[in-house]
């Protein structure tokens, strides 16, 4: 085996593994975004758009600093993207020829589309979740993969439970298999195997013509040390430019276009003449290593900023703390410690790693419920599972802030919603029916039971000063379909820095879980607490 | 494990002191379905209490409880299969008193299996995700000290089993955890605390964890009448009521009043068990008749236990 294919096939491990332990509890030391990091354009593009430094996003400046000596070695060696698109290349090519005047002519467009990627964020909007390789693959990987495989896991253990237990194998027996569901999880497996699929028309088209993280390397490669070398050897059979997955070889056979080179070694390990080597060597630039316009670049670069205005100009496109109150959906709920929604969506690389590492699977990616921008951004369904307050995994795995890493007594402030009764749905406000389970469920004491006058039974009534929005008690309302309480946005926290616990306490919100047996806001109703008779 | 033989040794002297106890073992007939025939024979005349208050710390007045009740023995026959059923259906500490303590839970999967149990399963159907739960309870890691002891949440639809439940008067059909009904000895080892919709939520109420859509308890049932319906097919073996510290009001997910009290209850009937649990505590500042709790009363009403406290003998032990 070739060594690039080794620590190819290490690296895919290593991705694989982060994402598996990225879900709850995530040991301490561990950082499931660090390979996401790695990617040049999702770090800086989400800087360039967010208009902000990310630190920990800084990253990225390995790689393009390894671009410099060593090519573009993320491409062939760390991209798990790449090792998808190698691996389904293997399978596909029995069904196409590498034919290189196909594709030699589609090599400038990554370079258009990052010019189009940065035009759009000048006016702060960040298409680059369409084309970031990490993030492509931590959601597909994330919302296609890992459910489908725990969904056929269990579906096994459904049928064989009987027999473990008869086995007296009480762990496999009772072991929970919760595949998870996602939105958008079909587009999203569809998009992606779509991008294996170009592997019909040629080896890594993608990597080589559209991956705009590629071209951002790529621009960092353009005289590495490390590169290949011919001899004299060389008897000019043409086997290595044939097999070039990246078609990076010119057609003398000695050259070559180091910004496409991955440095897969194949060359060095086909060549029959065992001419090629992969060395340190010091030599001039590639001199036409791009074949591109300054124009094409210009109208790319515009054609992203168009994109980005036709967005901003759409009527569900949200502006900030200002926006129109009635254009914005009352259930939108952003992760608790979410940036404010603008810097939110700018950051936002839709990873949805912090939806993968939602243990109550309550984070989702949205279609266009907050605007086109929005697209695939996280956001809390109340209805599937409630925001867990021992829980602070979305702000930890975001690998841009675009949600904050808070702390768990930080986090408990950081309230997202506040909670409402539709009266006309509550089956203990309109049907006169013994059920609390609201006030059962609520983790903060914000919903209290009440003997009313007219009413027979108790009714929950809710403080929102000590409602966090966690959503518990939309989740567990026994109603069929919608809810008789649902989280709405008002009322959310979004801070872009400071502490969540004194802006809370600013506002007198009440989360501290201790004080409120104590200091309960209502009075106490006449007649014998609920759920005692008389 | 040495603290553990030191707390037996220190309960044995202090139970040689007790001079009824020999007297209290045994002579109690069979009062549920699970319950295995009592190993000792009771001893014609000798009076037998139906109801152990123990005092002390969780582990200790566990011990004591039980073994004025006849000791583990009595309830676990060797080779059995037992199934314990406390309270962690919230991810909440063992302070919140909304989880049984994991010291209750512990000391009695460690009595079963020195009865020789040959497994001790710790099963809940937790409202919230299952590992925070058995992790924040602190159950799970209290049952890994016994070899043969393991708590699981259970939320799989397949872990279940439909069961029908004759001369129900609200809930005909349920799905019950398989293990459950496979077991010799179910035991309730709730936490004691406040329900916000059935007043107190104790081995009665607990018995809920255990099926599989508690949904329709609450929406298309009168509650406490399921919870009685339930309770005839559910009828624990033994009941271990954890009044170590009561959630007093705010339950049953807490936060609310928690009332330190240094106790445990004991008994064969769990209706007993329960009225005692409302009896010795305070609820939302005050203090009531079990016959204020409907459940209780109705599964009194029932013949499936005595709540009436006054007819029954207890005895208060100190663990």
């Amino acid at each position: 085996m070739r060594l690039q294919r080794l620590i190819q096939i290490l690296f895919f491990a290593f991705f694989l593994a982060l994402l598996l332990l990225s879900s709850y509890p995530v040991p301490e030391f561990l950082e499931p975004d660090a390979l996401l990091r790695l990617d040049p354009l999702l770090s800086l593009g989400s800087m360039a758009a967010a208009r902000a430094l990310i630190p920990k996003a800084a990253l990225a400046g390995l790689v393009l600093l390894a671009a410099l000596f060593l090519g573009r070695i993320f491409c062939g060696y760390i991209c798990p993207l790449g090792a998808c698109i190698d691996f389904s290349d293997s399978i596909l090519s029995k069904k196409r020829e590498n034919s290189l005047e196909k594709t030699r002519a589609l090599r400038h467009y990554k370079y258009l589309i990052l010019a189009g990627l940065a035009g759009s964020a000048a006016f702060g909007i960040s298409w680059i979740y369409f084309f970031s390789p990490l993030s492509l693959a931590v959601r597909f990987f994330s919302l296609v993969v890992h459910p489908v495989l725990l969904f056929l896991e269990g579906s096994v253990l459904e049928v064989l439970r009987p027999l473990f237990a008869a086995v007296g194998l009480d762990h496999i027996a009772l072991a929970g298999v919760q595949a998870p569901r996602f939105n958008t999880n079909f587009f999203t497996a569809s998009f992606f195997l779509a991008i294996l699929a170009l592997g019909l028309i040629a080896p890594r088209f993608w990597c080589k013509n559209l991956c705009p993280a590629g071209a951002l390397i790529a621009l960092f490669s353009l005289r590495p040390l490390f590169r290949r070398s011919v001899s004299d050897a060389c008897t000019g059979c043409g086997r290595c430019v044939r097999n070039c997955p990246t078609g990076a070889i010119s057609e003398d056979f000695r050259g070559v276009a180091h910004m496409e080179c991955i440095t897969c070694l194949k060359c060095e390990k086909i060549c029959p003449e065992k001419a090629v080597s992969f060395r340190i060597r010091r030599g001039v630039r590639d001199r036409k290593a791009i074949d591109i316009t300054r124009r094409k670049v210009i109208k790319a670069g515009a054609a992203g900023m168009a994109t980005a205005a036709i967005t901003l100009t759409g009527l569900k496109h949200i502006h900030g703390e200002e926006e129109p109150r009635p254009l914005k959906p009352s259930n939108l709920i952003r992760p608790p410690g979410a940036l404010p929604e603008t810097d939110f969506q700018a950051r936002c690389v839709r990873c949805a790693l912090c939806a993968k590492s939602c243990p109550t699977n309550t984070l989702q990616p949205l279609w266009f419920e907050a605007g086109i921008s929005g697209l695939f951004s996280p956001a809390v369904l109340p209805r599937l599972g409630g925001c867990e307050q021992a829980c602070n995994l979305c702000g930890r795995v975001c690998p841009t802030g675009a949600i904050r890493p808070l702390d768990l007594d930080e986090k408990l402030f950081a309230k997202i919603g506040t909670a409402r009764i539709i009266k006309s749905r509550c089956i203990a406000w309109e049907q006169d029916k013994k059920c609390l389970i609201c006030d059962e469920i609520c983790p903060y004491n914000a919903i209290s039971s009440r003997l009313l006058p007219d009413h027979p039974v108790t009714v929950p009534v809710i403080d929102e000063k000590r409602c966090n929005g966690c959503g518990y008690c939309e989740n567990k309302c026994p109603v069929t379909g919608d809810a008789a309480i649902v989280v709405e946005g008002a009322g959310e926290l979004r801070l872009s820095k400071g502490s969540y616990r004194k802006e809370a306490e600013r506002l007198g919100l009440v989360f501290s879980a201790k004080a409120a047996a104590e200091d309960h806001a209502f009075e106490k109703p006449a007649g014998p607490p609920p759920g005692f008779e008389r | 494990m040495g603290k553990k033989d030191m707390d037996r040794r220190e309960f044995m002297v202090k139970s040689a002191r007790c001079a009824a106890l020999g007297a209290c073992i045994g002579a109690i007939p069979v009062i549920t379905g699970l319950t295995p025939p009592a190993a000792s024979a009771p001893s014609a005349g000798e009076k037998v209490s139906d109801l152990v208050v123990a005092r002390g710390n969780a582990r200790n007045a566990v011990n004591a409880a039980v073994e004025a009740l006849g000791g583990m023995s009595r309830f676990v026959k060797p080779g059995a299969k037992v199934v314990i059923k406390p309270n962690m259906s919230f991810a909440n500490p063992p302070e919140w008193a909304t989880t049984t303590h994991p010291d209750v839970v512990a000391e009695i999967a460690g009595l079963c299996l020195k009865a020789g149990a040959a497994s001790v399963l710790v099963l809940d159907n937790p409202l919230r995700n299952i590992e925070m739960c058995l992790e924040k309870s602190g159950i799970k890691n209290a049952c890994n000290a016994y070899e043969g002891a393991e708590a699981f949440g259970v939320k799989d639809k397949s872990a279940f089993k439909e069961v029908e439940i004759k001369g129900a008067k609200a809930l005909t059909t349920t799905m019950i955890m398989r293990q459950v009904l496979e077991a010799d000895l179910l035991i309730a080892a709730p936490v004691a605390k406040s329900h916000s919709a059935t007043g107190v939520s104790l081995s009665m109420k607990g018995m809920m964890g255990l099926v599989y859509n508690r949904r329709t308890f609450h929406m298309d049932l009168d509650l406490d009448t399921a919870i009685v319906d339930l309770c005839t097919v559910l009828t624990p073996g033994l009941t271990i009521i954890d009044a170590t510290r009561i959630l007093s009001d705010g339950g049953p997910g807490g936060p609310g009043k928690v009332i330190t009290m240094d106790r445990v209850i004991a008994s064969p009937d769990f209706v007993a068990a329960d009225a005692m649990a409302v009896e010795i505590g305070t609820w939302y500042g005050k203090r009531f008749k079990a016959a204020q709790v409907k459940h209780i009363r109705l599964a009194h009403e029932r013949g499936l236990g005595n709540m009436d406290i006054a007819s029954l003998k207890v005895k208060e032990v100190q663990g």
